[in-house]
């Protein structure tokens, strides 16, 4: 049973004993064999050393882009990611209230993106941003988005009960914030109660864009006023 | 004295002079078809158990997140019929489809909450495919189609790895296949057999399309048509049907039955099965023990694995072309 591993795999292709290996993402369990679920390249992660556990095998949605060829090939697919409890995401405030702020979530960042040297598994992540910090772009696609929601008590970890989400956050803000329940059928719910999550890049009221100076502030390099927000942590 | 319209009267433009609203076919004179004679009418040069050539590819269009384009080969009959023209009317009809899939995306507001991908199938007709014009809303073989694709695939996806989420899959039926050669009138045994390779093809497609999305699925699942057919060219009418795989209705002068499934090889389950005719009346050939039944089952099966290997060579294509960029 040494038969080496496929370097790519298609739907349905059999990749191995379920014990001889642990089942990852991209694969399923039938009859205890491993078959793949998407098409990939199939990647074996090993398993820690010192356990007992069995090695994970698993089909990535990622396409190893070359590096060389990175910045010119376009054959980089989009392809879609879900939200899930934990996972971080980018998401653009669409409306403020008393208790609660909405955003619509812009792209969720796994493990392989949060490195920069790898392309990211969904869009350029820059180009991203940049189209969904200018205001020309809100609200038309939204529809298309998943929905999420920031509760007031989900700010920040220390005094919740202060929390007033207008200082908090403005409609057109780009948060980074991580998933805790995937929620009712409309809306996902989302956490900024640590330091690197919150506001990662804003506009005044005056329209240009801000530079974080503490936790809650931010300033405008232009007119030199100063909003608040509930910062991120810059890297 | 006036008279009322009738709901048919209503329901027509009458401030215009319209063209007639089924569309005109070229008249075909009996005259001809006697001097054609037999000749004029495609002959099926396969072998009963070899399938037509197909062609699939995945990924042409960008904007969706998964696309696939498939097209049937024709028969030899249309080269045939295009260098040594006897008619203006070609003999026989391909099939072109191409399908997409959008999403995963959000499911609309008014929704409930799904923890399983949703999954929204069309099939429509593009205007010109059919020799019969069809119209801008979908029809009812149009629903029909779309319902069993949609039953093809839902076997076949892992739903529960999608929560809250939908994929709309929509396939343009650019050319289809005809029920009957073009100058046969309907008889006993006629029925929409084109929508049985229409749909084989369309169940192929789609599921070439959710690969290249990026859904995941339990397997690639293929469709295949076997067919029970009598041609009476031998005279002798009391012959045992026999059994085609990927049968061309327009290559055939009478077809009892036929069957499509959708068909994961590597489970070896099929998710979906249609069949059409009075199966159950016909008798094999002497020493087929199998019921008509299960002969055409195991037949459509046999074509669908043909289909897979296809299907599966176009998903591994489309991929190693990405991972390994030219």
């Amino acid at each position: 049973m040494t038969t080496p591993l496929p370097q790519v795999a298609i739907p349905g292709q059999c990749l191995g004993s379920a014990s001889k290996y642990t089942a990852g993402p991209g694969t399923h369990i039938q009859q205890s064999n491993i078959y793949a679920s998407i098409a990939g390249p199939v990647i074996l992660d090993p398993a820690q050393p010192n356990t007992q556990t069995k090695s994970t095998l698993r089909v990535s949605r990622t396409i190893p882009a070359k590096p060389h060829l990175a910045s010119t090939s376009k054959l980089k697919d989009r392809y879609n990611t879900l939200p899930a409890v934990n996972s971080i995401v980018l998401a653009r405030v669409t409306r403020v209230q008393k208790r609660q702020a909405t955003v619509s979530i812009l792209v969720v960042l796994d493990e392989d993106s949060l490195d920069p040297a790898q392309t990211s598994d969904n869009d350029n992540i820059a180009s991203i941003l940049t189209s969904a910090a200018n205001p020309e772009n809100h609200s038309t696609t939204d529809e298309l988005r998943f929905q999420a929601l920031i509760r007031k008590e989900d700010v920040r970890a220390v005094e919740k009960d202060r929390v007033v989400m207008d200082e908090m956050f403005r409609v057109g803000d780009i948060v980074r914030g991580s998933v805790i329940s995937l929620g009712d059928q409309s809306f996902y719910y989302i956490t900024t109660s640590r330091n690197d999550l919150g506001v990662v890049m804003a506009r005044s009221e005056g329209g240009n864009m801000m530079f974080p100076v503490s936790w809650k502030e931010m300033r405008d390099p232009i007119t030199n006023a100063s909003e608040l927000r509930k910062v991120a942590r810059p890297y | 004295m006036l008279e009322l319209p009738t709901i048919q009267d209503t329901m027509n433009d009458r401030r215009r002079i319209n063209g007639p609203a089924e569309g005109t076919r070229p008249p075909v004179y009996a005259s001809h078809l006697k001097s054609g004679g037999a000749t004029d009418r495609a002959q099926r040069q396969r072998e009963p158990t070899d399938l037509r050539k197909i062609f699939l590819k995945t990924g042409l269009i960008p904007s969706a997140s998964g696309s696939s384009y498939l097209e049937f080969a024709p028969s030899s009959s249309l080269a045939n019929a295009r260098s040594n023209p006897k008619s203006l009317i070609p003999p026989s009809s391909a099939l072109k489809l191409s399908c997409t899939v959008h999403g995963p995306k959000p499911l609309p507001r008014s929704a409930a909450f799904s923890p399983n991908l949703v999954l929204t199938t069309h099939v429509k007709y593009a205007p010109f495919a059919a020799r019969k014009r069809k119209g801008h809303i979908r029809d009812a073989s149009e629903r029909d189609l779309g319902v069993h694709l949609e039953t093809a695939l839902r076997g076949a996806i892992i739903a529960e790895r999608w929560p809250k989420s939908g994929i709309d899959l929509t396939i343009t039926i650019l050319e289809a296949e005809d029920d009957r050669w073009w100058a046969d009138a309907p008889d006993l045994h006629d029925a929409s057999w084109g929508m049985m390779n229409v749909l084989a093809g369309c169940i192929t497609a789609a599921s070439a399309a959710i690969a290249d999305a990026h859904i995941d699925c339990l397997d690639l699942v293929s469709g295949g048509v076997a067919a029970l057919v009598s041609d009476d060219s031998t005279e002798d009418s009391a012959a045992a049907p026999r059994l085609m795989l990927d049968a061309d209705p327009a290559e055939h002068r009478s077809i009892m039955a036929a069957c499509v499934v959708a068909y994961m090889p590597a489970r070896d389950e099929i998710t979906e099965l249609w069949l059409k005719g009075e199966s159950s009346k016909i008798a094999l050939e002497k020493g087929d023990q199998r019921s008509a039944h299960e002969a055409l089952i195991d037949g459509a099966v046999d074509a669908a694995r043909g289909a897979h290997s296809v299907l599966s060579e176009a998903v591994r294509e489309t991929m190693l072309r990405a991972v390994t960029p030219l």
